[in-house]
């Protein structure tokens, strides 16, 4: 009895440090965003303080206004996830699905250029963009986020591809379907729930991208991760503003969140095919 | 000329240099029950799967109502089929998955719904419309794979182990049931299962494959009686046909030293299989003489293991069954002695 109570407290104990350590980040941005500026360098940190929303205030409204900065970020995460979808669930499923002699090849190119450390890129990356005139431009942007985002979907939607059983393609031929109304109807329904996942994932690194989108934008295209660095200067770090921008960045992937968590349910395919095919 | 007739015309399918079917031609006619039957990897759910469109021949031509189809699609063959998985889609309710074919069909949507519960009632899952697939057992899984592929009047209606999922009793009645089916619908089937028991009782005819090749085609009762070859005849009944090495010499073979007349006119002496079906013996005083190794008893009949000199034979008896142990004496007619050629397997 008392060896399964300690069990129980030490358990406890070490699953509340983890709990800290990843809440620790949010919490510290939500309380720093909603203190004033002379609270959050107060020295030891008040726990106890008069909440303003003031930094929000500054930072929607005021002379820093990060709102050109949401909607920039929005513009490449939307446009970098949409394209990447539309282009990756074609590719995944003809990589699950085809056969062609390089397919091999392909699958393991796919994943190889998902090794390459960007560091090693950036510079190259700059000097095409600068050649073709698409520094600081959304098309610029979006196309070198796709070249990171399209092989990372595609791998990860191709196994949700591969568990749906041949057969249920060959009933639909038979049922008298096209290959891309089979696709439409038959398959990307049943691989919603990755397509769900994938969506998210790449919204999320776009969205956060940080080191490309420093060198390749400018005045007029600058992300929010960008403009937030804005706050950071050599005389002084407005923390106030920097963690209630870092919390207004972070809603609309929870918002992203939610909204996929619905049609991530596991299991969709249980029970079509009996035997489970080839899972 | 009526719907639903298919030919086969020297099929040849290749996998590398492995042979999967070679000359396979055989003639469904119309309205015909036809099973293709053989044990696993004889070619029988390759030569369906050609049928359907789903796999390409390597050569030979296949002909659906006298019109080569053999470049054509799967989805413009107009076939329907009941895959042994089902492969019912998921996400679709069971109204769905049966109203399917229809919209691919371009039916107008005032015409779906009535055929869609027209299909489920003649399969009597008319209660189970709005269920996903995931919530039904085997067997009504199963029926609604059936329901889909009726519900559209397509030429050709093909099955797949259709029943090998479904557990034995259940296995029985779905197996008379689509015999009805079929006979009320008035449809081409064609059948493959590795169980000979299915294939006699379902079928009008059936084509026994064996290595890649049809070694017979006929009605159950034309395979049942007459065996082409060693590999059917040890196929076909249940228990199958007692296969004996024997010395054959003008009209007779002799087993274990006793003589047992053949209906054959061969001339002269040569070895042979001799092929007795278990329920063709009897026990006659001046027969063969045997052991009695061990009983297998049915109720209603009892399968004997006799041990002829070395040679253990199968015979069946419904009356007077004999102990074990006991010293018994068997005998055939000659129209139930089947001869084979033991090196080229075939019917002498």
């Amino acid at each position: 009895m008392n060896a399964r109570r300690l069990r129980i407290i030490a358990v406890t104990a070490i699953s509340f440090v983890f709990l800290l350590a990843w809440a620790f980040p949010i919490l510290w941005s939500v309380l720093n965003s909603l203190k004033a500026d002379q609270d959050v360098l107060a020295y030891p940190p008040k726990l106890i303080f008069t909440p303003t929303l003031d930094a929000y205030r500054d930072v929607l409204f005021g002379s820093q206004s990060i709102l050109p900065n949401l909607i920039s970020s929005l513009v490449i995460s939307v446009g970098t996830t949409v394209i990447t979808m539309l282009m990756a669930v074609p590719a995944a499923y003809a990589l699950a699905r085809l056969r062609f002699r390089a397919k091999k090849f392909a699958g393991f190119y796919v994943l190889a250029t998902q090794m390459l450390p960007p560091v090693g890129i950036i510079i190259p990356y700059f000097l095409v963009l600068r050649n073709i005139g698409w520094i600081d431009t959304y098309q610029g942007i979006i196309l070198i986020y796709l070249s990171f985002s399209l092989p990372f979907a595609i791998w990860l939607l191709v196994s949700y591809f591969e568990d749906i059983p041949f057969e249920m393609e060959e009933a639909a031929y038979l049922d008298g379907a096209s290959r891309l109304r089979t696709l439409w109807r038959i398959i990307i329904p049943q691989v919603r729930g990755g397509i769900a996942v994938t969506i998210v994932f790449v919204f999320l690194n776009a969205w956060n991208e940080f080191l490309f989108a420093v060198v390749l934008s400018g005045n007029t295209v600058r992300p929010v991760t960008v403009a937030m660095f804005n706050f950071v200067s050599v005389e002084q770090t407005l923390w106030a503003k920097l963690a209630a921008v870092s919390v207004l960045a972070m809603l609309p992937v929870v918002v992203l969140g939610i909204f996929a968590q619905k049609h991530i349910v596991k299991g969709l395919t249980l029970g079509a095919v009996k035997g489970g095919g080839r899972r | 000329m009526s719907r639903g007739q298919a030919r086969f015309a020297d099929i040849v399918k290749m996998h590398g240099d492995f042979a999967a079917l070679r000359n396979v031609n055989f003639e469904i006619a119309p309205g015909e029950f036809f099973a293709l039957l053989g044990p696993s990897g004889s070619g029988k759910s390759t030569t369906l799967r050609i049928l359907a469109g789903l796999d390409a021949p390597t050569s030979g031509r296949v002909f659906i109502d006298d019109k080569d189809v053999t470049a054509v699609d799967a989805r413009d063959r107009d076939i329907a089929m009941v895959f042994q998985s089902y492969a019912l889609y998921p996400h679709m309710t069971v109204a769905e998955n049966i109203a399917f074919p229809l919209e691919m069909a371009d039916m107008p949507k005032a015409e779906i719904g009535p055929a869609v519960k027209e299909a489920a009632r003649k399969v009597r899952i008319d209660h189970l419309l709005d269920r996903k697939p995931g919530q039904l057992s085997g067997g009504q899984q199963q029926r609604c794979a059936l329901a889909r592929a009726i519900v559209r009047k397509a030429r050709l209606f093909l099955l797949d182990e259709p029943l090998s999922n479904l557990d034995a009793k259940l296995r029985l009645e779905t197996r008379a049931e689509l015999k009805k089916l079929q006979r009320s619908l008035g449809v081409t089937a064609v059948y493959v299962t590795h169980d000979q028991e299915e294939a006699m009782t379902l079928a009008d005819r059936m084509a026994v494959f064996m290595a890649g090749e049809i070694q017979q085609v006929g009605t159950p009762a034309e395979v049942f009686a007459r065996p082409n070859s060693i590999d059917i005849a040890a196929f076909i009944g249940s228990p199958p046909m007692n296969l004996v090495p024997a010395r054959y010499a003008n009209g007779s073979v002799t087993i274990a030293g006793h003589q047992l007349k053949t209906t054959s006119s061969i001339t002269g002496e040569h070895d042979v299989v001799v092929g007795i079906r278990p329920g063709t013996l009897r026990i006659a005083a001046d027969g063969l003489k045997a052991r009695v190794d061990l009983i297998e008893d049915l109720g209603d009949t009892a399968i004997l293991d006799l041990d002829c000199a070395g040679t253990t034979i199968r015979m069946r008896v419904n009356e007077n069954i004999p102990r074990e142990g006991e010293e018994i004496a068997i005998t055939a007619r000659p129209n139930d002695i089947h001869l084979f050629d033991p090196t080229t397997r075939k019917r002498l």
